[in-house]
């Protein structure tokens, strides 16, 4: 009799143990589910980098930096039956951190590639054209800055006439500076978008005792824009 | 029926006491693991916080200098590897000497005795070469300048964020939490006590099975919290934590897997044990079978 009781009730304890453990699991789900319904949406943006998890190292904060090539021959010596342009053209969008462009100046013997962004990594290796600005051929406000040690230095020299030319790998865009500006930090009215076409440059007022809350640059005004392809005909 | 009368306390009972485990077992790590300074240490240098902190500092002081014009040697020839891993350590031993009540408010800041040196030092240098006044506007943008490179060293310094914790006022709820937790924590010990001795009367009978009980206990309690927390580690969850500066992001994120690796440890530990006593448990019972039949 003993023997019967004990060999029937290995089902039992068997049944018993996952009963308890779905009864358990149930239980910590119907106590957690309030909880976590609350906590999903603060736990999706703090943990929302999920596709990639990449622990930091290089200090780029997940930044891709892309060089390129731009050739920056003066117009005058590029081949007459090369010297087709167009006053509307294909414009090829740049990347975030990539260099788009060269700015360069002549008059101050400043030549600077042109990075989409603005980022310290970014600044650190040339001129950056904030994001929220056009890109060079569209029209409205080209707004580029950079360091005062380093690639803006000679921003200040500029007066009005001097031409600046940025080239791209799509076209070569001409400005001449018409008015030289100093605003606060905090004053946005020359980098906001605007409806003429215009390049604003602007970096920090020079000032070794600290950083300064003055910026100072120049608004040129464009002259030419010289694309190397005309633009795409949609059609109607 | 009278195998329900038989079984119905002895689940209920195992019942909660699955719950007590967890509860008990968590407060305890917490206590004594990972809501501890020697957690924050050891973090600190498995994740190699005071190299990533430094590495910060410098790329500030050297990405600073093409705005400023102040070379970054003026800080970094002041401030070390090592000042970087004890302001990393005293971030964390004031939050917990707050929460233990050993000071009033958080206030943490390090030694920059040497680096208020090395930048006067650079700003008289500086004045004396060019001819700059040292006048009373000299010496508000020295202090300017020292507050400035102090506050950023500090903020690099405060790896775990105790500072932004504190300034939400979390810090204080914290430490509102830890002074009940002790209580809550004697509470569960007891109450687990009280429920595996209520566990043994309800066993006196046949006391083999008090292995049953405490095997399924052990086990169930043990799959409860290790899966999550071992799903939380093979997918490497964490990582995807959204701050990406380096000293931050390898703290929050090697914290949390020291944590929930803790965690599943002990009640991997649990389960395995829940494993042992059933395994007793057939053993004792396959005895009785083989043992009856002479009798």
């Amino acid at each position: 009799m003993a023997e019967h009781n004990q060999k029937s009730s290995l089902p039992v304890y068997l049944l018993t143990g996952i009963f308890l453990l779905i009864l358990c699991v149930a239980v910590s789900i119907g106590i957690l589910i309030m909880p976590y319904e609350k906590a999903q949406t603060y736990l999706n943006i703090v943990f929302m980098d999920q596709n990639m998890k990449i622990a930091p190292s290089s200090g780029l904060n997940g930044l891709v930096i892309k060089e390129n090539e731009i050739e920056t021959p003066p117009v005058s010596d590029i081949p007459e039956e090369q010297q087709k342009f167009y006053e509307n053209g294909k414009i090829i969008r740049p990347a975030f951190g990539e260099q788009y462009a060269v700015l360069k100046c002549d008059d101050i013997s400043l030549s600077v590639p042109v990075y989409w962004g603005s980022t310290s990594e970014l600044l650190e290796r040339g001129a950056c054209q904030t994001s929220s600005s056009v890109v060079l051929g569209e029209n409205g406000n080209v707004v580029i800055d950079a360091h005062v040690n380093t690639f803006f230095a000679d921003l200040p020299k500029l007066t009005p006439g001097n031409t600046i030319v940025l080239y791209t790998s799509y076209g070569i865009f001409t400005y001449q500076v018409s008015e030289k500006i100093q605003f606060l930090n905090t004053d946005k009215k020359y980098v906001l978008p605007t409806e003429e076409d215009r390049l604003t440059l602007y970096t920090c007022e020079a000032q070794v005792l600290g950083t300064s809350d003055n910026r100072t640059g120049v608004i040129c005004t464009l002259v030419s824009k010289q694309f190397y392809n005309p633009a795409e005909e949609t059609n109607p | 029926m009278t195998k329900i009368k038989y079984y119905f306390p002895k689940i209920l009972l195992t019942f909660l006491l699955i719950f007590l485990l967890i509860g008990t077992e968590l407060s305890l790590l917490a206590h004594q693991s990972f809501l501890t300074y020697k957690a924050f240490e050891t973090v600190t240098v498995q994740q190699h916080l005071d190299e990533k902190a430094y590495t910060a500092v410098e790329n500030y002081f050297k990405s600073r200098a093409n705005s400023t014009g102040i070379p970054a040697e003026v800080y970094l020839n002041a401030i070390t590897q090592e000042n970087m891993k004890q302001g990393i350590l005293s971030s964390v031993s004031e939050a917990f000497d707050y929460l233990h009540h050993d000071v009033k408010t958080y206030a943490f800041t390090m030694d920059f005795t040497a680096l208020e040196a090395s930048v006067t030092e650079f700003f008289n240098q500086y004045a004396e070469e060019n001819g700059y006044q040292k006048d009373e506007v000299f010496q508000q943008k020295v202090q300017a300048n020292i507050q400035e490179a102090e506050a950023k060293i500090l903020y690099i310094a405060d790896t775990f964020k105790f500072g932004t914790v504190a300034e939400h006022g979390w810090l204080t709820k914290l430490r509102q939490f830890l002074d009940i937790f002790k209580k809550i924590m004697t509470v569960l010990c007891i109450s687990t006590g009280v429920i595996l001795i209520l566990l043994l009367l309800c066993c006196k009978e046949n006391f083999s099975e008090l292995f049953y009980w405490l095997g399924l206990t052990g086990i169930i309690s043990g799959l409860l919290i290790s899966v999550p927390c071992l799903y939380l580690l093979g997918t490497d969850y964490f990582s995807g934590f959204v701050v990406k500066d380096a000293q931050i992001f390898s703290a929050v994120v090697g914290y949390l897997q020291y944590m929930t690796h803790q965690i599943s440890t002990a009640f991997l530990i649990t389960g395995i044990t829940g494993i042992i006593f059933l395994i007793l448990f057939g053993i004792i019972q396959k005895a009785k079978r083989d043992i009856l039949p002479r009798l």
